[in-house]
């Protein structure tokens, strides 16, 4: 009796926390944004007019695209500079290998915030990159094209999200089996030979599911965009934050956060299926 | 001859290109470090002026030392938490046969994998909406809901990993339930939970995100030195920030190795 009791009770609880910690905040969000901002205050009428309001202004989403097409350009470039320095360290033996994975792993854990205001320090106009720049004459006196802009932004993601795109690509590679890699230098085959008919096709799931998860990363970012974008950084996630806080519109934030969820979701689906591909 | 260079040029190639990754990662944090001990201005770097002095002045204010302690207890607790709800969801899952087993893993993953945007303006509206003020207890809610994904992850390989007719055999022997869990089941979890703990720590510790949403008045770690770096650069920013560098760089670490050990083998 009493464990028929216990039993029902911990049912009951399994079903509750997934409940309050997500089911009910995310349906309350989808509920809010059909709703409306009238003087300061929300009015719970049920109408599609955010999303219409989206559709119709070009400020809008054009600066969706423009953030769609600055998270491609991050994922791009963090797979072009991520593949090969997975692929060196997977080519390591014993424990520098683990060295190595470990040494590019935790700037993950090195403070977010911190990155971001350094890499501010870093691109700005008195900045190391200028210096570093100027003194071996690539630009004749230092340059604000790297700060304050789009540019920014993307170099800033890029360096905070490598780990996140070096990590996945590094596992892909530690599971194709050694001894394909071997069969194909055994038939004669050279590095560049085995890279591209073994290595690079039994990676390539696991890579761009890594990819995948850095376009969302970079995505939801709002805070890379305020800290080094300055006024004409604007990239989707940080329109969305200032309608929780100077511009106050929450049903119309819920909206656009609606559209993000939606983008978000179906990528990360199309990496879960990406990475059920995986042939080893 | 002829193909023992390509390969050699090649490694060379990714040598150069790791290396240039590694300096690239690294260099925020030694920048930061490093501008925290010695003095710099439009002048120059004064490299002879080098000293602590930054560090002991930021003992000194207290708005860093409250956003220290903001930030230490609503870890603990958020990874606590967390910690109790991944063994029972784990546990459940894993033994009794759960009956929305996988709706119940996706919800579970569900903040881990979103923008953190999301679940920050989604818990936001909500509390508003059932009247919970900002503060600690929201931002406790929002981290454990952050770091149950990786804590019910660690727990549930290791009871894969462990033997249920432990179990069975304990519960033959007359044990109840409650002393199966405490003698048999609890010294098989504990390594990972050990391991879980200091890495749902080491992102709490970090947590802005979702944090910026759910704070209100309170002032944690991320936030204290957001709010620093708009007003300008200054020494004292870079001494807490070394201090924050090395106490995730120390969390890591431990969770590193405790993941590579065999006591602590997850994945």
């Amino acid at each position: 009796m009493n464990y028929q009791l216990t039993r029902f009770a911990i049912i009951i609880f399994v079903i509750a926390v997934p409940g309050v910690l997500v089911i009910f905040p995310i349906g309350n969000f989808f509920l809010m944004s059909f709703w409306q901002m009238e003087n300061n205050q929300i009015v719970k009428i049920f109408s599609f007019s955010n999303y219409l309001y989206f559709f119709s202004s070009p400020a809008y989403w054009g600066t969706f695209l423009s953030t769609l097409y600055l998270c491609l350009k991050v994922s791009v470039i963090g797979v072009l500079v991520g593949y090969p320095v997975a692929y060196f360290i997977w080519k390591r033996k014993g424990w520098l290998k683990y060295l190595l994975i470990l040494l590019f792993i935790l700037p993950l854990f090195m403070s977010y915030i911190v990155k971001i205001y350094t890499m501010r320090a870093i691109l700005d106009l008195s900045g190391i990159l200028n210096k570093l720049l100027v003194a071996i004459h690539i630009l004749q006196e230092p340059s604000r094209q790297f700060i304050y802009n789009q540019t920014a932004i993307l170099i800033t993601m890029v360096v905070i999200f490598l780990p996140f795109i070096i990590l996945p690509i590094f596992l892909s590679l530690e599971r194709i089996p050694k001894n394909l890699v071997n069969a194909s230098s055994d038939l004669g085959a050279g590095t560049l030979t085995t890279l591209r008919h073994i290595i690079l096709p039994l990676s390539l799931p696991g890579t761009i599911s890594g990819a995948l998860f850095t376009f969302v990363l970079a995505l939801g970012d709002f805070v890379t965009p305020q800290m080094v974008g300055g006024p004409n950084g604007f990239t989707f996630s940080r329109v969305i934050w200032s309608q929780f806080g100077l511009a106050y519109n929450w049903p119309l934030g819920a909206a656009l956060g609606v559209i993000l969820f939606t983008t978000a979701l179906f990528i990360i689906i199309s990496a879960g299926l990406a990475s059920q591909q995986s042939k080893v | 001859m002829y193909k023992i260079n390509t390969e050699r040029l090649i490694d060379i190639f990714l040598a150069v290109i790791t290396a240039g990754t590694f300096l690239v990662l690294y260099m925020p944090i030694v920048v930061n470090s490093i501008f925290s001990l010695v003095p710099s201005d439009r002048k120059g770097i004064h490299w002879e002026e080098a000293s602590f002095e930054w560090y002991w002045r930021l003992f000194e204010n207290e708005s860093v030392i409250s956003a220290i302690k903001a930030t230490l207890l609503i870890g603990v607790i958020a990874v606590v938490i967390a910690t109790f709800l991944a063994i029972i969801l784990a546990l459940y899952v894993e033994w009794e046969g759960a009956v929305f087993r996988r709706t119940i893993e996706l919800l579970v993953y569900f903040p881990f994998l979103m923008p953190p945007i999301i679940t920050g303006l989604s818990l936001l509206m909500y509390f508003d909406r059932i009247g919970i003020p900002r503060g600690e207890i929201t931002i406790i809610i929002g981290h454990t809901a952050l770091v149950l994904a990786v804590l019910y992850r660690l727990v549930l390989t290791r009871l894969r990993a462990m033997q249920y007719t432990l179990v069975e055999a304990s519960a033959d022997l007359g044990a109840t339930r409650l002393q199966t869990f405490r003698y048999v089941v609890w010294p098989q979890l504990r390594p990972a939970v050990i391991t879980g703990s200091v890495l749902a720590m080491a992102i709490s510790f970090d947590e802005t995100l979702i944090t910026v949403f759910l704070a209100g008045d309170t002032t944690t770690i991320p936030l204290r030195l957001w709010g620093m770096m708009r007003v300008g650069f200054k020494p004292e920013i870079n001494a807490l920030v070394t201090i924050v560098l090395l106490v995730s760089f120390i969390m890591a670490i431990i969770a590193a190795i405790r993941l590579k050990s065999p006591e602590g083998n997850e994945e």
